[in-house]
């Protein structure tokens, strides 16, 4: 180690796993497979090139899709899985919640598995004994510690697993998703012990999708995409290229990270043209474009962030007056919002052939979601020309932990 | 190995609540743990001393001693193959040497073989047979028992990982190798060209050494305890290489 003050030093880490086409799990395929010659594997690259430091007392968080490695650095941290290569360096005490109540034996009494899942979480039954009133109340389920196990519901089996994990007292946590159990009690109580941890400086090293907790939490993140390092560093910096696409020249392609948004977009384009859009064509809407902060074309943004809705059009026939307008709807089909160049007594560029105009929103205020887009061109008595019905939408990410649809400015006073 | 005795806190309790497990189900409880070898070790008793006409002193005794320690082995091993695969979510969730789970196993099984030599101890009292001095052996021997159990158990844990027919073929080779070694008859029937065959299995010689200290109050030979010894030390040495080698790819292999 080259520096006591680092908990976690990653270096050059890779990790490929072998996937063979089929799979010879007995010694008598693996003989047979000699003789077909039918050899071969698929080589699946789960992190390329990993590096980072994380120092004694910080906590980070590991952001990005699923499926682009987060787990499998995780469980590499933890020792389970090896690296193919580089190397992972520990300096402390690793305590993983990857999974709650590992290890439970469902025959046995509440009592006993906290016993074997202390054992499991490295305490020994003196420190259990001394501790087992606490586990039980935290847990509130002291009334069925002689009750087996087999007869707690899931929610209980948690309760007990994480009341249990939380006296081990470790110097690195590992988390993965663990806080996304339990009910809204319980959930609290977990992010309580959670501060706590961070207040006492504990390293952790925290996976999840809920970019708000990342937030809440980890002074550091960490943002993985197909197994590539994206960036590193300060917790909002490094969500905001997440939620925003990373650099200049990859910016549009970094839209298509999110494969689901994507193709429902050119599902609704596609199959809903007909019945969504209409109008003359005097004024055709060409692309409506949603800008970032940054300046880039995004389809994700995080709430209380500006945007800019950039409107491309094309004047085909002379027209008395144009008024443009649009409308947000929630993805349920609400209409949260709308407005146009009339209401706003804005006088629209009517020159004929291509034009745009920008929309400008100073703050989104909407939580989170995805929301959809209605832009339309018409003329004052409302005689459509170009009328395109939610062909567009965008991605709101949660900023903050106010709940609800909308985020209302405001202020707590006495 | 000094990652290994950090954890024998672990291995206990892995094992003991694998071992309670086993009767806690049952009716009579504790119980039954003595009840049920009792009634197979009568059962057999009862079969091979009216099948095998064999003179030999304490015949009884001779063979429920064999069939014990050979219980020890077959349990045992076979308890070991799946101590790895059976556990996926031990495995793949959390860290720990694995080593842990083989060894809380092996030992699950001695605890389950001592309950059936106390009710060999009944019947050592049941046919008035006292044991000598050199009942001091007896442990010594088990012992050896169990480290040659744990470094066979710790290869074929690993190997059962990666080819999963390791644990039938396993279940041939412990179906033959009851009748390969002296366990309901004894040496002095085979030919005498072919006793080294059987000589080079250690659970011979090592079965015949628990019987001598405590049926028979003879004293082990040095020429068997240096036998058994190197073949354990090897054994574990071979197992614990395979396994060592094996050892990375659990979680990813399950």
């Amino acid at each position: 180690m080259k520096n006591g003050e680092d908990a976690i030093i990653v270096k050059y880490l890779w990790k490929t796993f072998k996937l063979p086409h089929d799979k010879r799990k007995t010694i008598f395929e693996s003989i047979a497979g000699i003789f077909d010659g039918k050899q071969g594997y698929e080589e699946l690259v789960a992190l390329k090139d990993i590096n980072f430091t994380v120092k004694k007392g910080e906590a980070v968080g590991i952001i990005g899709k699923n499926g682009c490695g987060k787990s499998t650095l995780l469980k590499i941290i933890a020792n389970i899985f090896r690296p193919t290569k580089g190397s992972v360096a520990i300096n402390g005490k690793i305590t993983p919640f990857l999974e709650l109540g590992v290890g439970f034996q469902p025959d046995h009494t509440a009592k006993a598995n906290i016993y074997i899942y202390g054992a499991i979480m490295g305490l020994s039954d003196r420190e259990i004994d001394a501790k087992l009133d606490e586990i039980l109340d935290f847990s509130g389920l002291r009334r069925f510690e002689d009750t087996k196990l087999k007869n707690f519901s899931s929610g209980m089996q948690v309760r007990l697993a994480f009341a249990t994990a939380i006296q081990t007292n470790p110097e690195i946590l590992l988390m993965d998703e663990v806080l996304a159990v339990g009910d809204l009690e319980f959930q609290q109580k977990c992010l309580d012990v959670f501060q706590q941890y961070i207040k006492e400086k504990k390293t952790i090293v925290f996976v999840s999708h809920d970019l708000n907790s990342v937030r809440r939490f980890c002074s550091k993140a960490l943002f993985l995409r197909h197994g590539e390092q994206v960036a590193f560093g300060n917790t909002n910096e490094i969500i905001d290229k997440y939620v925003y696409g990373v650099d200049v020249q990859k910016d549009t392609k970094d839209l298509q990270l999110d494969p689901e948004i994507d193709e429902s977009n050119h599902l609704n384009e596609d199959a809903k043209e007909e019945k969504t859009r209409w109008g003359n064509k005097k004024v055709e809407i060409n692309n409506v474009k949603f800008i970032n902060k940054f300046g880039k074309e995004s389809t994700m943004f995080n709430s209380r962030d500006p945007m800019t809705i950039r409107i491309e059009y094309n004047v085909n026939e002379a027209v008395e007056d144009l008024q443009i307008g649009i409308a947000v709807y929630s993805d349920n089909d609400v209409m949260c919002y709308g407005t146009n160049t009339d209401i706003r007594g804005y006088v629209v560029d009517t020159t004929p052939g291509s034009n745009e105009i920008n929309l400008n929103i100073h703050n989104l205020t909407m939580m989170e979601g995805k929301f959809h887009l209605t832009v339309a061109a018409h003329s004052k008595e409302h005689e459509p020309y170009d009328w395109r019905d939610k062909q567009f939408s965008f991605n709101v990410v949660k900023n903050g932990n106010d709940a609800g649809l909308f985020d209302v400015p405001c202020e707590w006073k006495q | 190995m000094s990652e290994l005795w950090d954890y024998r806190h672990l291995t206990l309790k892995l094992a003991t609540s694998e071992f309670k497990l086993r009767y806690k189900n049952s009716l009579l409880g504790f119980f039954w743990s003595l009840l049920e070898p009792l009634l197979m070790l009568t059962v057999l008793y009862v079969v091979f001393t009216n099948l095998m006409r064999v003179n030999v002193e304490h015949y009884q005794l001779f063979l429920l001693m064999g069939i014990v320690s050979w219980n020890m082995v077959s349990r045992g091993t076979t308890m070991s193959l799946n101590s790895i695969l059976g556990k996926p979510s031990l495995v793949q969730k959390v860290y720990f040497p694995r080593e842990v789970l083989v060894i809380s196993s092996c030992i699950t099984a001695l605890l389950m073989s001592m309950l059936e030599f106390v009710v060999f101890a009944a019947f050592m009292i049941f046919f008035k047979v006292v044991p000598g001095i050199t009942i001091i052996y007896f442990p010594l021997v088990l012992a050896v028992e169990f480290l040659l159990i744990l470094g066979v158990s710790f290869g074929l844990a690993a190997l059962n990982v990666y080819y999963r027919d390791v644990q039938y073929i396993w279940g041939v080779v412990l179906q033959a190798g009851f009748f390969a070694a002296p366990i309901i008859y004894p040496l002095s029937i085979i030919p005498e060209k072919y006793v080294w065959i059987i000589m080079l299995n250690p659970m011979t010689r090592i079965i015949d050494m628990l019987r001598g200290s405590v049926i028979y109050s003879s004293m082990p030979a040095a020429g068997d305890i240096i036998y058994v010894t190197i073949s354990t030390i090897l054994m574990l040495v071979i197992g614990f290489a395979i396994f060592a080698k094996l050892e990375p790819g659990f979680a990813e292999e399950m």
